[in-house]
């Protein structure tokens, strides 16, 4: 299993991408990695705080094989065992940007 | 979860009021007017946002005088500057008051510095009393997260993190990317531009005009002699960069193996369908920007003065949520007539500018 976090959005607006191996991921951060490829079959919506601007936007792809699951959200409403997931992939990463 | 009858949750004590796919208009206007009137400030400023919200999304302009009637402004700079000490809890700990002693270091008297340059630049030529018109407090959170690549406002407040120290250096280096931000509180109580495809785009252009105008402005710079760039030196020295965008030429401001190269167009020829960035809204925005730039090459002098106004104007009298490319050349091209009639050098390089980068005035 492969895990990909993308964020986009900024003040830059720049794309950053990393990813990592299921493998490397701490157990409890891998519970949520399966959790969320078999819980969660809906995006949470991108919503904001009205009349917000230049927040972080985030799209993370789980792949099992030939299965993928996406969910895309932003630093608001990302839940918070996710925000876990994405900051350990974001600083762990072997190819980290 | 847009909710089509207009009359559902109840304001003030539900968070969706917050969220900008919420239309929820149950309590009657005059029932805000009300308490706008009689309530406790917390009310009063609910009540407040409720109208505003209301005003926009019926599309019609805020009758600003009679609103500021119902209770008190200020006329007056208030900036708070507070510390998340690398949390993420906003709005931190309180580390400078207005007229407060210097203290917190570099990061903290740049936000203090820089968002009173903006308020100053704002209140000074366009005669505007801060974001709101009612002299809304300026609340700036620094050391926000750890190794924190980015500066955002949040619809209340800005906030800036520290950069990593790899790519990014302290965001509130850049006066600029403070003028940028607190232009997008303008904004949200303006033409409210949707975050989203080319009314995003202008959102953030906009932000970008002002946040370049409000430096031209500090330093007394006339048009030949500005950078027009946004987040000039933010970039460490490991990065092959001088800037986030380069208003005079999108897509030249970086190319680095480790971000990219600059994505921004100039004309609309390079226009980038992307569902990314909330449909490019920092990507596209390069088009009107260059826009701008063109105008306020052509006709000199300090940016401010002339273009800037018309961008100003348009921005709060004539563009709404969803408003694109196409109505914001055709709407700064009226203005310009409004301003220095009909046919003036004016109008002529609004017209000018907006051709070049690929929008035809339609008028």
């Amino acid at each position: 299993m492969r895990i990909t976090v993308e964020r986009g959005g900024g003040l830059a607006g720049i794309q950053f991408s990393n990813d990592i191996d299921a493998s490397d991921l701490p157990s409890a951060l891998l519970r949520t990695a399966k959790k969320i490829m078999h819980e969660r079959k809906a995006s949470p919506l991108k919503v904001s705080p009205r009349g917000s601007a230049d927040h972080y936007i985030y799209k993370i792809s789980i792949q099992d094989g030939t299965k993928t699951s996406v969910i895309e959200c932003n630093q608001y409403n990302i839940e918070a065992d996710l925000k876990s997931l994405v900051k350990y992939i974001e600083k762990n990463s072997k190819n980290r940007k | 979860m847009f909710l089509k009858n207009g009359c559902n949750l109840v304001h003030g004590s539900s968070r969706l009021s917050n969220w900008t796919n919420h239309a929820c208009f149950i309590i009657p206007e005059y029932v805000n007017r009300k308490i706008v009137e009689k309530g406790t400030k917390k009310q009063k400023e609910q009540a407040w946002r409720n109208l505003v919200l209301t005003e926009q999304l019926r599309g019609r302009r805020l009758v600003t005088g009679l609103m500021s009637s119902m209770f008190s402004v200020s006329n007056r700079l208030d900036r708070t500057i507070f510390d998340a000490k690398n949390s993420e809890n906003l709005p931190g700990t309180l580390v400078r008051r207005e007229g407060g002693k210097t203290k917190g270091g570099t990061t903290v008297t740049e936000a203090y510095d820089y968002s009173g340059l903006t308020y100053n630049f704002f209140r000074d030529v366009f005669n505007r009393n801060s974001i709101d018109t009612r002299g809304m407090k300026l609340d700036s959170t620094v050391h926000y997260g750890e190794d924190y690549n980015n500066a955002f406002w949040n619809g209340t407040q800005m906030v800036y993190g520290d950069g990593d120290g790899d790519i990014f250096q302290r965001f509130t280096k850049s006066i600029d990317v403070i003028g940028h931000e607190l232009s997008h509180g303008v904004t949200q109580y303006e033409a409210a531009l949707e975050y989203e495809g080319q009314a995003g785009a202008l959102n953030e252009s906009f932000s970008d005009v002002f946040g370049s105008l409000v430096k031209q402005y500090a330093l007394k710079q006339k048009t030949d002699k500005a950078d027009w760039l946004i987040g000039g030196g933010l970039f460490t020295s490991k990065v092959e960069g001088i800037a986030l965008r380069s208003m005079k030429d999108p897509g030249t401001a970086y190319n680095d193996p480790t971000i990219g190269k600059d994505p921004q167009p100039g004309h609309m020829k390079d226009f980038v369908n992307t569902t990314n960035d909330n449909g490019g809204v920092h990507i596209n925005s390069g088009i009107p920007n260059r826009a701008f730039y063109l105008t306020a090459k052509e006709l000199g002098g300090y940016a401010w003065e002339k273009a800037g106004k018309i961008w100003y104007i348009t921005l709060t009298e004539r563009l709404r949520e969803r408003s694109n490319f196409q109505q914001a050349a055709n709407s700064t091209y009226e203005v310009a007539g409004t301003l220095f009639c009909k046919d003036s050098r004016e109008q002529k390089a609004i017209k000018n500018a907006w051709h070049q980068v690929g929008v035809k005035v339609r008028k």
